[in-house]
């Protein structure tokens, strides 16, 4: 027979403030000052967080023909290029982490025509002056349409 | 307005990317906490947490040697932990069910997608002091009850000895 489980109700351990500071702090996460507040840091940080952007992009571009190194440089820009003003940098990295994860769960091998388009749209778009602009996101609708085909295809193909 | 009663917080920020590790120190500082640690990975996040015991941990999940998964195993159930019941949040782009299922039975308390924002970050926050989760210890787990709320149309099995109970208090 299984041992019964224990609940430990939050009264029962050590928290981390008192439940009057609690309330205070809940108010204070919420005020819009505060949201003002993080949205300049997020602002100010812009130049530093696109350098370090740029600093995958390089490594990205570099790692040509490596998958594993494609993929997870693709997630770290997926992860901090929205945050850092990119985008459709993002997106795109986003919607290459989506078709490698999606390939894999079907057990498909990635099509490099497919990774190579990805790749050279996040380089573009990574670089351009204006990068949130409508050709931008054109970009990223393109993309995210090959991507459906493509994984389509590959299930298809599975489905036999 | 944001300034004493956060002070008296310390935050850990596990992440390997510095980029991102600076721009949390940010955020938490723009609310007035002060005492911000920063680790690169699970396994220098456990040495701060030895030299300084924190009330908040801000983790990314794909990291090496340790990854944010084994460091919460790491913070829950060993021995020579400081503080089991330490509410961990992991800050993750790696939102595949596995991965996300896998960090909950290690015993994270809430997740943030990147890319984040601040509001996604102080919601959680503001959710792990406001409304601080029981904890469970059983066999095979020791961590933040994964049960969220009671959903009245459940209908799978009962799993623990206490569920008919509760929902005859309920």
């Amino acid at each position: 027979m299984k041992k019964k489980a224990q609940v430990i109700p939050p009264d029962a351990y050590p928290q981390m403030v008192s439940k009057s500071d609690a309330i205070k702090m809940a108010r204070v996460l919420r005020a819009p000052e505060t949201a003002a507040r993080a949205a300049r840091v997020i602002q100010d940080a812009g130049q530093k967080l696109r350098q370090g952007v740029h600093d995958y992009v390089r490594e990205l571009e570099a790692a040509t023909g490596n998958r594993q190194v494609i993929f997870e440089k693709a997630h770290e820009i997926r992860g901090f290029a929205e945050t850092a003003g990119l985008r459709a940098t993002g997106r795109i990295a986003a919607g290459l982490c989506r078709y490698f994860e999606e390939m894999g769960k079907l057990g498909a091998v990635p099509d490099n025509a497919v990774i190579t388009l990805h790749v050279s749209a996040i380089v573009r778009a990574a670089h351009a002056k204006d990068e949130v602009n409508r050709a931008g996101d054109a970009v990223v609708k393109e993309l995210a349409a090959l991507v459906a085909h493509k994984l389509a295809e590959a299930r298809a193909v599975i489905a036999g | 307005m944001s300034g004493p009663i956060f002070e008296v917080l310390r935050v850990l920020v596990v992440e390997d990317n510095q980029h991102m590790r600076s721009l949390l120190r940010s955020l938490l500082n723009s609310i007035g906490i002060r005492e911000v640690y920063e680790a690169a990975n699970g396994s220098s996040a456990l040495d701060v947490l030895r030299e300084k015991p924190c009330d908040l941990v801000l983790s990314d999940l794909a990291m090496q040697p340790m990854d944010g998964i084994d460091f919460t195993r790491e913070v829950r159930l060993s021995p020579r932990s400081t503080n089991p019941f330490l509410p961990i949040i992991m800050v993750t782009g790696h939102t595949e069910r596995h991965k996300v299922e896998a960090a909950r039975d290690a015993g994270v308390t809430e997740f943030i997608a990147k890319p984040i924002t601040a509001q996604s970050l102080f919601t959680r926050i503001g959710e792990i002091v406001e409304r601080p989760r029981a904890f469970v210890r059983c066999e095979s787990y020791f961590g933040p009850d994964r049960r969220r709320k009671a959903q009245e149309d459940y209908a799978g099995p009962w799993r623990r000895h206490g569920d008919l109970h509760d929902l005859q208090v309920q």
